[in-house]
């Protein structure tokens, strides 16, 4: 698995192999409060780059997370529909939102140093 | 951009690690241990919010009879040490602000928006009615929750529901903005600490202004700028009970003829049948009356989202379809507030 990567739209992604995982970054979670419902994508959807593919409810605002690459979806974190509090406890960990098969490989993001200096 | 305005609590709330908002140009709490735990410290036992960012003008007693005229409410002919909630109101019935007056035997205590301290003061002055703003040299402090009363019984004497008190040290009213029973407290900016520091002894918890928007709304509490603006009346903000006033008023007419005739628009409460959360700027139709979410949001409590749709007019029936970003969701209208 390679390092985690960080988007200026507060997404993390950890490559393996042709999939990815996905989810959104410690920063984002802390600024949108309480996340109290997620609306996820199903399996087998396909998003290009952009797209927005999580819907992120929180006491303060609706936030969404969107598809560091064109990608087509192998799996959600189901977990998140009874608990979506996961996301503020263990944003890069237990609180992850989709896996999936990677189109077209662009691995651009940030390591964490440079988007700890972009948050910042 | 000009500089925000703090409390004299600003370097307190750092301190805590509270997120801080920019609100009504105040650099103010919006929570310390999130939102959801905040609104739950204070529907099981007790919070303290500082709402110092409000106006307090003192006013004095002999302008009565000047001040009764601005208001849709009776004030004159409350009695001494009681509260009272009430609008000014505009020549059009409008709401200029949601105010509280504290009522006491030499002064009155008048309590507004932060948003709205100046128009109350330009207004205030255009009707040569005369105020000391106590804003920047006092503190506001509001403790509420289920245990509130009992936790700050030994620390003041606690006032019947809806009436003021004061000693030498608070003026306060058993008065709030949760649902819940407490206290607000205005006091010395010197005193403010040591009475912070008295309460979390106690176990009160410090709660910031996000779980105050979640408290008022799920005890359908209204909040100016949003269920009451320039644009809306008492009436059709569904506060007639506000109506006390029995002297002439300033917009009185037009808000007689809103009651008579039932020509005007109506906020409703509305509970979605869907995790989806209606904001405020939602658009909604029931039948083909139209309608915007003035306010919305979970109801920790219920566990679904609830809030106020301002409707053209009024809704035939309680069937409402919300536009969520492109996705028709049903709701509830309810006449009921949401917490029993």
């Amino acid at each position: 698995m390679s390092e985690t990567k960080y988007l200026e739209t507060h997404e993390w992604y950890i490559v393996d192999g042709e999939n990815f995982t996905v989810g959104i970054s410690d920063f984002a979670q802390g600024e949108l409060g309480d996340i109290v419902f997620v609306t996820l994508p199903e399996v087998g959807q396909e998003f290009t780059k952009g797209d927005s593919i999580v819907e992120v409810e929180a006491t303060k605002t609706v936030a969404e997370a969107y598809a560091p690459m064109d990608c087509v979806i192998t799996e959600v974190n189901t977990n998140l529909e009874s608990e979506p509090e996961l996301i503020n406890n263990d944003p890069v960990g237990d609180g992850w939102m989709i896996k999936a098969k990677i189109n077209e490989m662009n691995d651009s993001g940030m390591t964490y140093q440079e988007y700890e200096s972009f948050i910042s | 951009m000009t500089k925000l305005k703090t409390t004299s609590l600003y370097e307190f709330h750092i301190s805590k690690n509270s997120k801080m908002i920019d609100f009504a140009g105040w650099s103010m709490p919006f929570s310390y241990d999130g939102t959801l735990k905040e609104h739950n410290y204070v529907r099981q036992s007790a919070g303290y919010f500082d709402v110092s960012h409000m106006g307090r003008l003192r006013l004095s007693y002999s302008q009565i009879e000047e001040i009764n005229y601005l208001i849709c409410s009776e004030l004159k002919d409350i009695d001494n040490k009681k509260d009272l909630y009430s609008i000014f109101t505009s020549d059009t019935g409008t709401a200029i602000d949601d105010v509280i007056f504290w009522k006491f035997e030499d002064d009155l205590i008048l309590i507004c928006n932060a948003i709205n301290t100046s128009k109350i003061k330009n207004h205030l002055n255009s009707n040569s009615i005369s105020y000391e703003d106590l804003t920047y040299d006092t503190d506001l402090i509001a403790v509420q929750g289920k245990n509130a009363i009992s936790i700050i019984e030994d620390m003041m004497l606690i006032p019947e529901k809806f009436s003021t008190s004061k000693n030498s040290k608070y003026i306060y009213a058993r008065t709030g903005y949760t649902g819940e029973d407490g206290i607000e407290v205005m006091l010395d900016q010197k005193d403010t600490l040591n009475f912070i520091q008295q309460l979390e002894e106690k176990g009160v918890m410090p709660c910031g202004l996000g779980s105050r928007d979640t408290l008022r709304l799920e005890a359908s509490l209204p909040l100016y700028g949003f269920e009451l603006t320039d644009d809306i009346t008492p009436v059709e903000a569904g506060l007639k009970w506000t109506l006390s006033n029995k002297s002439d008023y300033i917009g009185k007419q037009v808000i007689e003829e809103q009651l008579n005739s039932k020509n005007h628009k109506f906020l409703k409460k509305f509970k979605l049948n869907a995790k989806q959360i209606a904001r405020t700027g939602t658009v909604c139709k029931v039948g083909n009356i139209n309608g915007i979410v003035t306010s919305g949001n979970i109801s920790p409590i219920l566990g679904h989202p609830i809030g106020f749709a301002l409707f053209e007019t009024n809704p035939p029936d309680n069937l409402v379809e919300f536009d969520i970003r492109g996705n028709l969701i049903e709701g509830n209208l309810l006449d009921k507030r949401f917490l029993s």
